[in-house]
């Protein structure tokens, strides 16, 4: 799978990963003070905070595994830096990271546009949730309380992720530093660029 | 002695404390994670020298978080039955509502303390060129991680350098701190675009000094991996398993 990757991609996907690790780390923290006053569901509503980076990287370099490795990468990252969540964090990288690429290779790689990439959000949401569901032991709480966790969870992944990455990725391509990649290719060029 | 674990081979404590976290996840009796997670501050007392004050600073919003559980699972917790034992504001608590919660409060907990295990002996670079040696990560995505994690102090600077550069041109003047938080978004952007040329700079940079991602057998700082490491992982694996069979028979 690696083999048709250009370094450059990876290490783009390493720095992107660097960013939105610190990005992940300051919501967890921001979480946890939440979740001392109003429980795990606090975490719920910017979930999507934490699949971002998939689905940017998939939006910029178009390949499969775009969207795995980057969150894995992040994850990684985070683990580097040091912090109380550890290196199970890789695991839950790897579950969302997958959830989002399951959306992308149900498109087989050919769609890019909003609905995919909503879809991607809600694919790592429903992903993560499940096994949220397993090591946060939410069996433990009342069933319809867990179903509002879970709508929150995933209208947090299709809209800040979704939304939000399509966002950003195409902030970034207007500053014109993507044109070696993917993104730049399938795009009207611009006549000013 | 006090060096144990942080000698002890990074891939091999990823691994075993990735079991001991998904173990404990199967068990919803106060006593397994409460007992683990004692268990778990004995073992860095006698075979570590981590900072305790850092400790605490990491462990304090887990603590919060943790709180956050008990009080939710109380609440909003599935149909236990059980005998109540409390009842303020009309609202009744049974005996193992309490013992659920108390449960995943502690878990919270057994979880995080386990996690600091792991982050305050470790050395970051050698856990990444342990999961490229023991664990077979491949070497393109091994240094790829390397690469960006040397880049953090650069990140940084630039972080300020823009935020400064925005206010010199008067593009925001935040005062309080959700304003700050918010701005953040303005200075993401900038951010991105400049790790994409960094990134493709130093992509150059590597495959210019003949840098090819091939998979390798040698390496020019080996990770090395010996019967210590195994022995380390068999005690925090025992100590797991004792806090299973305790925890078990504590709660009848």
């Amino acid at each position: 799978m690696l083999k048709s990757w250009k370094l450059k991609e990876i290490v783009l996907m390493s720095l992107f990963g660097v960013v939105f690790g610190i990005v992940y780390l300051l919501f967890i923290h921001l979480g946890n003070i939440w979740a001392g006053l109003i429980g795990p569901i606090a975490y719920e509503w910017m979930f999507g905070i934490w699949f971002i980076v998939s689905i940017i990287c998939m939006h910029i370099i178009r390949k499969p595994g775009a969207a795995l490795i980057p969150e894995t990468m992040a994850a990684i990252i985070e683990v580097m830096l040091g912090n109380a969540v550890g290196p199970r964090l890789i695991l839950s990288g790897i579950v969302q990271g997958l959830g989002a690429e399951a959306a992308f290779a149900v498109t087989r790689y050919r769609h890019f546009n909003i609905f995919v990439f909503m879809l991607a959000g809600i694919g790592a949401a429903v992903f993560s949730f499940i096994y949220g569901y397993f090591v946060s032991g939410y069996a433990a709480l009342d069933p319809s309380f867990v179903a509002l966790m879970f709508t929150l969870r995933v209208l947090s992944g299709a809209i800040i992720a979704g939304i939000g990455g399509k966002y950003i990725g195409d902030a970034l391509l207007a500053t014109g530093s993507l044109r070696g990649y993917a993104i730049a290719r399938t795009q009207p060029r611009d006549a000013n660029a | 002695m006090r060096n144990l674990l942080h000698d002890m081979n990074p891939a091999i404590k990823f691994i075993t404390v990735t079991i001991a976290m998904l173990g404990l996840a199967f068990f919803f009796n106060p006593w397994t994670p409460l007992l683990f997670f004692f268990s778990i501050l004995v073992l860095q007392l006698v075979f570590s020298r981590i900072n305790w004050k850092l400790w605490s600073l990491f462990m304090l919003p887990f603590v919060i978080g943790a709180f956050g559980y008990l009080w939710t699972t109380i609440v909003f917790g599935a149909e236990t039955g059980g005998t109540v034992i409390w009842s303020p504001f009309g609202y009744d608590m049974t005996d193992e509502q309490l013992a659920l919660a108390l449960s995943l409060s502690f878990r919270v907990l057994a979880f995080s303390s386990l996690s600091l295990l792991f982050a305050l002996t470790t050395d970051p670079v050698k856990f990444v060129m342990s999961l490229m040696q023991q664990l077979k990560l491949s070497p393109k995505l091994a240094y790829g991680v390397l690469v960006g994690y040397q880049f953090l102090p650069v990140l940084k600077d630039e972080f300020f350098q823009i935020q400064q550069a925005h206010r010199l041109r008067g593009a925001a003047v935040e005062k309080s701190w959700w304003q700050r938080a918010l701005g953040v978004r303005r200075v993401i952007i900038p951010m991105l675009a400049g790790a994409v040329r960094k990134a493709e700079r130093s992509a150059f940079a590597m495959e210019a000094r003949g840098f090819t991602g091939e998979p390798r057998t040698e390496f020019y700082r080996p990770v090395q991996i010996g019967k210590l490491d195994f022995v380390m992982s068999l005690v925090v694996l025992a100590l797991f398993l004792g806090s299973c069979v305790c925890g078990m028979l504590l709660s009848g």
